[in-house]
């Protein structure tokens, strides 16, 4: 497990967000903004395509297992400024947990409260192989966490329970964007076969 | 074969003997060829391995990735803070607290939901620069944070025009008449002062829309403070040369009298924006060489009407946008795909779908018997003339008969008969009837002055260039707040631009400007944003006359300009070229040039 930076967390949130495509492999990006919105860092990866033995041999946990040991974990190392949160909306990559101290929480907009956490990906988040809590409802979004850090929950409520100033999920299309153009990807927006993870 | 006999025996009682019973049973017998096959030893194999071989080989397969290689950008947390001003500058206080932000049921920022994204435009290539506009929140959240706030919230494509303007040192705002030009430009500039991008900028514009600079700035930029540059030269020079902060407002006369002044000034404009910026089209002009020689790092030009008569008026624009970049003769389809990313040209018809429809329709009028001689004689005679003028003819001398038949379209030059002010009389008295009101335009003056005696009954008012610029703003206040006023008479050239009317229902075109977009931003004053309903739009065209000609002129265009700006258009030759302008008259140039009858 990495340790993770251990300064003091500052006012901020931060957003890991995974996107596949089809040709180059997995890219993991990974936004820290302040309060109101704006960026502080970014850090995103070069591709990462797991090789045919990994594909056998890990089976249903490759998954979890890049997105959140690979690339959250290696990108969470880098922030300078660690952050009290860090949202993702990508099933598989809350798997980043069992290697850092920053709660994490997976988050998705909420029909109502106790409905099933409807993840863009299409996936229902009940189904994240049992690592993940059941969808609690927070302010207006639906939340899951690590199953073996369920007080990360109080984390959650305690910095966007409240009224948050911005929209939470907004910060993933940044994210996007700003991948597709550092890795020269179909220019600035997703292109079509790029698909969140 | 019969088989073999087989005899019984029967178990002997005490009773009786039993006498032998012989049956007879047949059995076949089938020959399986097993027999040697069984006494046949089976053959035993044994294989006797290598107890002490070498271990076996292993592979090893690479299931712990290596370090995943990490880009990294970090961003100056100082941006989008409150802008630097000197005290001394500073004409108001903090912004109030006009915060549009409204959260909906759910908590969510309803502004945040819409998402207006700051793109980079093509011309930044370092990858930090693009991905720090990528990075930033959308414009409805950028605006909603307290510094930032709004006096209303803006429509979306004015957003995308903000988010457009921002990133760009060389822009070309091109949106149609009453979009909001100049609320866009103000907000994109806040934004920059905002975040220190921009700590001194000039406007130059029209000296009748100073004023209007002026309370447009004091509405979405209120914290930004802002002085007009005007006075006696020495007056002049000092502000050129003191003002290091803030927004600087001058008209393009004065840009153009202190060219010298602007020179001097040590540091460059951090931002310049040219209002009704076609007034530099002439590449050639002083104007257009004054604005050139501003010393400055960002250069915008707002304009309704990038292209007046020819592509190159685009050039001209562009001459001080990003000079050189566009050549004159450079094909219209070409010079669309360069100006790509630098201009951005909406129309209402398609970001205001909410906005009153504009209703056109074309009163074609037959002259009255008195016009009609009067008409005929004169472009008889005239024809003659300009003939016998023979190689001296010139363009001019076809304008100046032209300006006569019009004029007579208007009025008969004798009884002052006018089929145009019969048809106007009857549809203003059904506006004053309905309360509504009427702008009409032309653009003589002595045909308002004529207009004027003749619809009294209507209580006109006049608003032309005649009229002293202290007279215009309380005329335009009473036409808007005195119902007994149902009529503002105005001139093109005074009323085309910066003025906003749109509490009139109805516009006249009494007589018709060469150009179609002088046109469009007349008829533009009432139909924009805040229009109360419908704005209808009748266009005189008096039959079987030089205005029926110059009107199929006028429609070739505006071909020419959705050609440039939509490229949906087939091409066609867009220059009204001399040979054009005498064939008015059935003139026509030979090969030397010199004209003849056709």
């Amino acid at each position: 497990m990495t340790g993770g930076p251990t300064t003091k967390p500052s006012a901020a949130l931060g957003f890991l967000t995974v996107l596949e495509d089809d040709e180059l492999g997995i890219f993991g990006g990974y936004l820290l903004v302040n309060s109101t919105g704006r960026p502080l860092e970014f850090h995103c990866t070069a591709p990462v395509k797991p090789n045919r033995a990994q594909e056998i041999l890990y089976g249903p946990t490759l998954r979890p297992y890049l997105y959140g040991e690979q690339i959250g974990a290696t990108l969470l190392e880098q922030t300078k400024q660690p952050p009290p949160l860090v949202l993702t909306d990508s099933t598989p990559a809350l798997a980043v947990r069992a290697h850092v101290q920053t709660p994490v929480a997976l988050i998705a907009l909420g029909d109502s409260p106790g409905t099933a956490l409807r993840i863009a990906d299409g996936n229902d988040a009940s189904l994240v192989d049992g690592d993940g809590t059941d969808p609690a409802r927070v302010g207006p979004y639906s939340v899951v966490v690590h199953n073996a850090h369920a007080s990360d929950l109080s984390a959650v409520e305690e910095l966007i329970g409240g009224s948050c100033a911005i929209d939470l999920l907004e910060p993933f299309e940044r994210i996007r964007a700003a991948i597709c153009e550092a890795q020269r990807i179909g220019g600035s927006a997703p292109r079509g076969a790029l698909r969140i993870a | 074969m019969r088989g073999p006999s087989v005899t019984s025996w029967q178990a002997a009682t005490s009773a009786q003997p039993i006498a032998p019973i012989e049956v007879e049973i047949v059995a076949a017998v089938a020959q399986t060829g097993w027999g040697m096959a069984v006494r046949r030893p089976p053959k035993v194999v044994v294989t006797s391995p290598d107890v002490v071989s070498p271990r076996p080989g292993t592979v090893s397969l690479p299931l712990a990735a290596s370090k995943i290689p990490v880009t990294h950008f970090r961003f100056d947390v100082a941006g989008f803070a409150a802008p630097e001003v000197s005290d001394s500058l500073s004409a108001t206080g903090p912004p109030t607290a006009r915060s549009t932000k409204i959260l909906s049921a759910d908590g969510l920022s309803a502004a945040a939901r819409k998402a207006t994204r700051i793109r980079p435009p093509d011309d930044v290539v370092r990858l930090e620069d693009r991905l720090s506009y990528l990075l930033q929140p959308p414009l409805e959240e950028l605006l909603a944070s307290g510094h930032l706030s709004l006096a209303c919230q803006p429509f979306g494509y004015q957003l995308e025009g903000i988010a457009f303007l921002f990133p760009r040192q060389h822009a070309v705002l091109a949106d149609e008449m009453g979009l909001g030009k100049t609320m866009q430009a103000i907000v994109a500039m806040r934004l920059l002062f905002h975040q220190r991008q921009v700590r001194r900028a000039l406007i130059v514009c029209p000296k009748p829309l100073v004023t209007n600079w002026q309370r447009e700035l004091e509405m979405w930029a209120p914290e930004i403070p802002a002085v007009v540059i005007e006075g006696a030269q020495e007056r002049r020079q000092w502000q050129w040369e003191t003002q290091d902060t803030g927004v600087m407002i001058a008209n393009y006369e004065l840009v153009v009298r202190d060219r010298q002044e602007i020179a001097a000034v040590s540091r460059p404009f951090d931002l310049v924006i040219l209002d009704e910026s076609q007034r530099i089209k002439n590449r050639s002009s002083a104007t257009n060489q004054a604005v050139r020689e501003l010393p400055r790092r960002r250069s915008w030009a707002l304009t309704g009407t990038p292209v007046e008569n020819s592509a190159d008026d685009l050039v001209g624009i562009f001459e001080f946008v990003s000079p050189g970049y566009l050549r004159t003769g450079m094909k219209p389809r070409r010079i669309g795909r360069a100006v790509s990313d630098y201009v951005l040209r909406r129309t209402k018809d398609k970001v205001l779908t909410e906005l009153p429809p504009k209703l056109f329709r074309d009163a074609h009028i037959e002259l009255t018997p008195d016009q009609r001689e009067s008409y005929d004689l004169a472009e008889k005679e005239g024809v003659v003339r300009l003939e016998n003028f023979g190689d001296r003819l010139a363009i001019q001398h076809v304008l100046e008969l032209i300006v006569r038949l019009k004029q007579i379209c208007n009025f008969d030059t004798v009884t002052r008969a006018s089929a145009k002010l019969e048809r106007l009389e009857a549809d203003l008295e059904e506006c004053a009837a309905s309360g509504r009101k009427a702008i009409v335009f032309s653009q003589w003056v002595a045909t308002l002055d004529e207009l004027a005696q003749r619809l009294e009954r209507f209580s006109p008012l006049m608003f032309h260039g005649r009229v002293s610029s202290r007279r215009r703003e309380p005329t335009i206040a009473q036409f808007r707040g005195d119902p007994r006023h149902h009529v503002l008479l105005m001139s093109y050239g005074a009323g085309s631009v910066g003025l906003n009317l749109q509490f009139a229902s109805y516009v006249f075109l009494f007589d018709r400007w060469w150009n179609p977009a002088v046109e469009d931003q007349a008829i533009n004053r009432a139909h924009r944003i805040g229009s109360a309903g419908p704005v209808t739009v009748t266009r005189f065209v008096a039959l079987q006359t030089i205005e029926e000609r110059i009107d199929q002129i006028l429609e070739e265009k505006r071909e020419l300009f959705d050609l440039i700006f939509s490229g949906t258009r087939p091409s066609r030759d867009m220059h009204l070229s001399q040979q054009e302008i005498f064939g008015l008259f059935n003139l026509d140039l030979d090969a030397g040039g010199h004209t003849k009858a056709a």
